[in-house]
């Protein structure tokens, strides 16, 4: 048994050696630029830069407008995401894209017969270890940073006002809370949490205050909360998300991020009493 | 004429083989499920409640009617129909099924023979991305302009509704059919599959299930979208019926085929092929095929409650009689996530065939691969709430959610460590397959580092439901998983059809689609980051520019496909003759004649090792013993064994 053992085991190294004569060591020999360590950093540094500038400029410009802190944190989010997959994504693109230009015979598309058997490389534990330790290390961190904006955000405020938001097929009508004020335009302060309680009469909807940042079903016979802290003054849209029927695409409005003191001229204006609007703005809960 | 046509060609059966079976093909079929289909019809207006043509009722009955008399008329109850009588096939009645004798007409038939269903599973993947092709360029030129009213919102619902379900049935069975049925069994030095029968089945179930989700436009189409979330499906149009009559048909194909697969490989290997040898294709096609077990019975369940919902009134969706959309949902999802590794396990599978193959190098940690397979599968059931993370729906499991979500993505990097230390030092053989693993590494990271914010929640609330998920997922089902099924064809081709693969026209073929696939869902990608909601007829002017990219792409993309679509074709009937072994691979499949003779071996095969033994001093995968066997030679009287 155990001197089987022992020449299975001299098999192994006999084939480890022939294996190590055929390819050429990966941070040693020759001058730098021609090791095969030089050529993969070369082209991850590349791809990680190009993804890094993508990361700090695509979203950037491209994520529609921010209005509140939630949306800033999505930006936040998309960005540092797009930087910790770069350089992940780029050693998968470096020893894929060296392997094509070192290993690959010129022409080698048009042989009708196959170039010569490569090493025997049937695997490398270290490569494999380092790998996994460094997918887990990022899972976690890609874990903790998710947990960590989810609560920040989830912590509902003393002073939130709150409304209801009911989408029926295709509109959005908000209900101002105590004010009685039922309207279809969707007017907020701004520095203010607000938390939409939403419900649908009819199918399911999907709330969505695309600047706000944040996203709800709006379910009919159960309410869904969500909350948004409005940072800036100006417009956003209101979008449904969640496919409706016939007229899903026209179910949109424009809502309006205003300073408190307009807001409570607006409410006025609608008609809400000044007792009420002092309950509504004023009032925790 | 091909050896293996000679060989069924020369066997002379009995008149009376096959008995009631010589009858029927696929014009009985046809014949047989509009008659069932027509009696159900009448059935539904006459005797049950059906009082207005295209009611609920008598649109299922219809649907219900065709699906049985197709199948019937196929032949598909046949046997056990005989076995129940007391009549059971004999040896000559089950040759005949097997298509001996009949030429190509054998394609048209309820045929057994696993190659010939691995064919017919090929030209329906075709004819159905054909047609769920045709339906996203219909999409994407409505979508060229803001206010475009060339398709008005019911027809456009059904179009995105309909593309989204054919797409998925087709880029399930896109592997796992044609080369899982083809191709697996060679592998594992099989005869056939281990229920050639239920094999049959499975495909003709998929064909009966076709006409009634395409003939839904016709009836009001479907307007809730392929997830057709209640309670909106419930209140849709009779379209919705013949949805629901399809997925539950669908259901009963995939499930067959997965048992199907599952028990050939646990019963039917060659001697000497343990699981530790065996292809990490055949890894992933029965990987695939119990995740396909476990996933999609909870679709039959969320669809023929829907039927249910709609046709008698139960109230399983219906809040205000005691039900909740969120069951459909969770029901719906259930399926739904483990589905998409269904879809991407077989062609990850044939991918590393194909690195192996042409890099000239073994494979990278075999067991590394096979765990992070099945790890994949195992996280994958646990997963599918992350699609419900905007539905209000318990909020306290969305960080238990995210876990399981990124989990996946270790897994996942381990395959693609597989992937790229199976190319490293290789020499590269820069053939047509070996272009479809550079696209699809391309693909698959950008598909998966976008998967990472929509596993992200707080950035799921931003993502969610807008265009950034369509491109995400497009990028990883027809970027990845229909990258690695066009490889798999390109790279067995030469043992499908017996003829190399125009690689020239190929090349082209494969430049428009790499191009393509990155300008469409590049396009769509900005829309998502622009705040362009999923599934609007008409959108803000706004999201114009990407819009008008992603057409672009998407016209590139077609092209691409119809190429290769032309080059498939051209090659099959004028391609130069490939011979057994064109790749000088080891496995299995390429040991065996082409084209590969009934019952697949002329020698039972003995395997000595694993079929990826590059570059080590040891004899091929195979050795073939000089024990003659087959039913072939004695049937032909052909002792050499050379057909």
């Amino acid at each position: 048994m155990s001197s089987e053992h022992h020449e299975e085991e001299e098999f192994h190294a006999d084939k480890r050696e022939q294996i190590a004569e055929q390819v050429e060591p990966f941070f040693e020999g020759g001058p730098i630029w021609k090791r095969p360590f030089f050529g993969v950093f070369i082209i991850w540094v590349v791809m990680t830069v190009i993804g890094v500038l993508i990361g700090l400029f695509v979203p950037v410009h491209v994520l529609d407008g921010s209005s509140s802190s939630q949306q800033d944190s999505v930006k936040l989010t998309i960005i540092v995401f797009t930087i910790v997959a770069a350089p992940v994504s780029g050693i998968v693109y470096g020893i894929a894209a060296y392997s094509l230009f070192k290993w690959n015979k010129r022409g080698s598309g048009k042989l009708d017969t196959p170039p010569e058997d490569g090493p025997a490389l049937r695997g490398h534990g270290p490569a494999t270890v380092i790998w996994l330790s460094v997918s887990i290390v990022l899972v976690v961190f890609l874990l903790f940073w998710g947990m960590m904006v989810l609560s920040s955000e989830g912590t509902p405020e003393g002073n939130a006002i709150r409304m209801q938001v009911v989408g029926q097929q295709w509109v959005w009508t908000f209900h101002y809370g105590s004010t009685d004020i039922t309207s279809t335009q969707l007017v907020l302060p701004i520095n203010r949490q607000v938390e939409f309680e939403v419900s649908s009469k009819d199918v399911t909807h999907g709330f969505w205050p695309v600047q706000l940042g944040v996203q709800v079903d709006a379910n009919p016979g159960f309410t869904t909360t969500i909350a948004a802290s409005p940072n800036k003054l100006g417009k956003f849209d209101v979008r449904c998300s969640q496919l409706c029927g016939l007229e899903h695409a026209y179910m949109q409005t424009t809502g309006r991020v205003v300073t408190e003191k307009q807001f409570v001229h607006w409410l006025a204006q609608k008609g809400a009493s000044k007792q009420a609007i002092m309950n509504f703005t004023t009032d925790a809960k | 004429m091909t050896s293996t046509e000679v060989y069924l060609e020369n066997t002379v059966l009995g008149p009376k083989a096959g008995g009631l079976y010589r009858h029927q093909n696929f014009a009985t079929g046809l014949i047989s499920g509009v008659v069932l289909g027509f009696v159900g019809w009448v059935i539904g207006q006459e005797l049950l409640q059906g009082s207005n043509w295209g009611s609920d009722m008598t649109v299922t009955v219809t649907c219900v009617g065709w699906v049985l008399g197709f199948l019937l008329g196929m032949g598909a109850f046949n046997a056990v129909g005989r076995w129940i009588l007391g009549r059971d096939e004999d040896h000559e009645d089950q040759l005949y099924g097997a298509g001996v004798g009949q030429g190509w007409t054998r394609y048209f038939k309820f045929c057994t023979d696993h190659k010939v269903v691995g064919i017919q599973y090929l030209v329906l993947v075709m004819t159905l991305f054909g047609a769920g092709g045709a339906m996203a360029m219909m999409i994407r030129t409505q979508l060229l302009s803001p206010h475009m009213n060339w398709l008005s919102p019911q027809s456009y619902n059904a179009l995105v509704s309909i593309h989204g379900m054919v797409m998925i049935i087709a880029t399930i069975i896109m592997v796992s059919g044609p080369f899982a049925n083809f191709i697996m069994p060679i592998m594992i030095g099989a005869k056939d599959m281990a229920f050639p029968r239920l094999n049959a089945l499975s495909f003709w179930t998929v064909v009966a299930a076709v006409p009634p989700i395409l003939g839904s436009f016709f009836v009001g189409g479907v307007d809730s979208g392929w997830t057709t979330y209640a309670p909106l499906s419930v209140q849709s149009f009779p379209g919705q019926d013949m949805f629901a009559i399809t997925i539950c048909t669908f259901v009963v194909s995939v499930t067959v085929a997965g048992i199907n697969t599952l028990v050939t490989v646990i019963t039917m290997r060659a001697k000497g092929m343990t699981m530790g040898r065996l292809p990490i294709f055949v890894w992933g096609s029965i990987i695939a095929g119990g995740l396909g077990l476990y996933a999609m019975p909870a679709f039959l369940m969320a669809q023929s409650a829907l039927i249910t919902d709609r046709v008698v009134g139960t109230s399983m969706y219906a809040p205000a009689q005691g039900g909740a959309g969120w069951l459909y949902e969770n029901c719906f999802w259930i399926m739904g996530h483990p589905e998409v590794y269904v879809i991407l396990l077989p062609a990850a599978g044939a991918l590393i065939e194909i690195a192996s193959t042409f890099s000239r190098k073994p494979v990278f940690s075999y067991k590394a691969m096979v765990g992070a397979m099945l790890g994949i599968a195992g996280l994958a059931i646990m997963v599918w709430a992350h699609h419900m993370f905007t539905t209000g729906w318990a909020p306290t499991l969305a960080n238990p959610f995210m876990l399981t979500t990124e989990l996946i993505s270790i897994p996942t990097g381990v395959l693609f460590l597989c992937m790229v230390g199976t190319i490293w030092r290789g020499n590269i053989w820069a053939r047509l397959p070996m272009y479809f693993l550079y696209l699809f590494l391309w693909n698959f990271i950008i598909g998966g580092v976008t998967g990472i914010y929509l596993s992200d929640v707080p950035a799921d609330q931003y993502f969610h439901g807008n265009m950034f998920v369509t491109a995400h997922f497009h990028f990883t089902l027809l970027g990845g998983a229909m990258i690695g099924a066009a490889g798999a064809v390109c790279y067995w081709f030469p043992k499908v059809s017996g003829r190399m693969l125009n690689e020239r026209v190929g090349k082209w073929a494969f430049w428009l689609i790499a191009i393509g696939i990155q300008v469409t869902y590049y396009g769509q990608f900005l829309e998502g980051f622009e705040g362009m909601p999923r599934r609007v007829v008409n959108y803000n002017p706004l999201f114009q520019p990407a819009n008008v990219m992603s057409t672009m792409g998407a016209y590139t993309l077609m092209a691409g496909w119809l190429i290769l679509l032309y080059a498939i074709i051209h090659s099959w009937r004028n391609g130069v003759v490939a011979g057994p072994n064109p790749w000088h691979a080891k496995s299995l499949e390429w040991q065996t004649e082409t084209p590969v003779p009934l019952e697949n071996f002329l020698v039972d095969p003995v395997v000595t090792r694993d079929p990826y033994g590059y570059g080590e001093e040891a004899p091929d995968a195979t050795q073939l013993t000089p024990e003659p066997v087959g039913a072939a030679n004695v049937l032909l009287g052909n002792e050499e064994g050379v057909l």
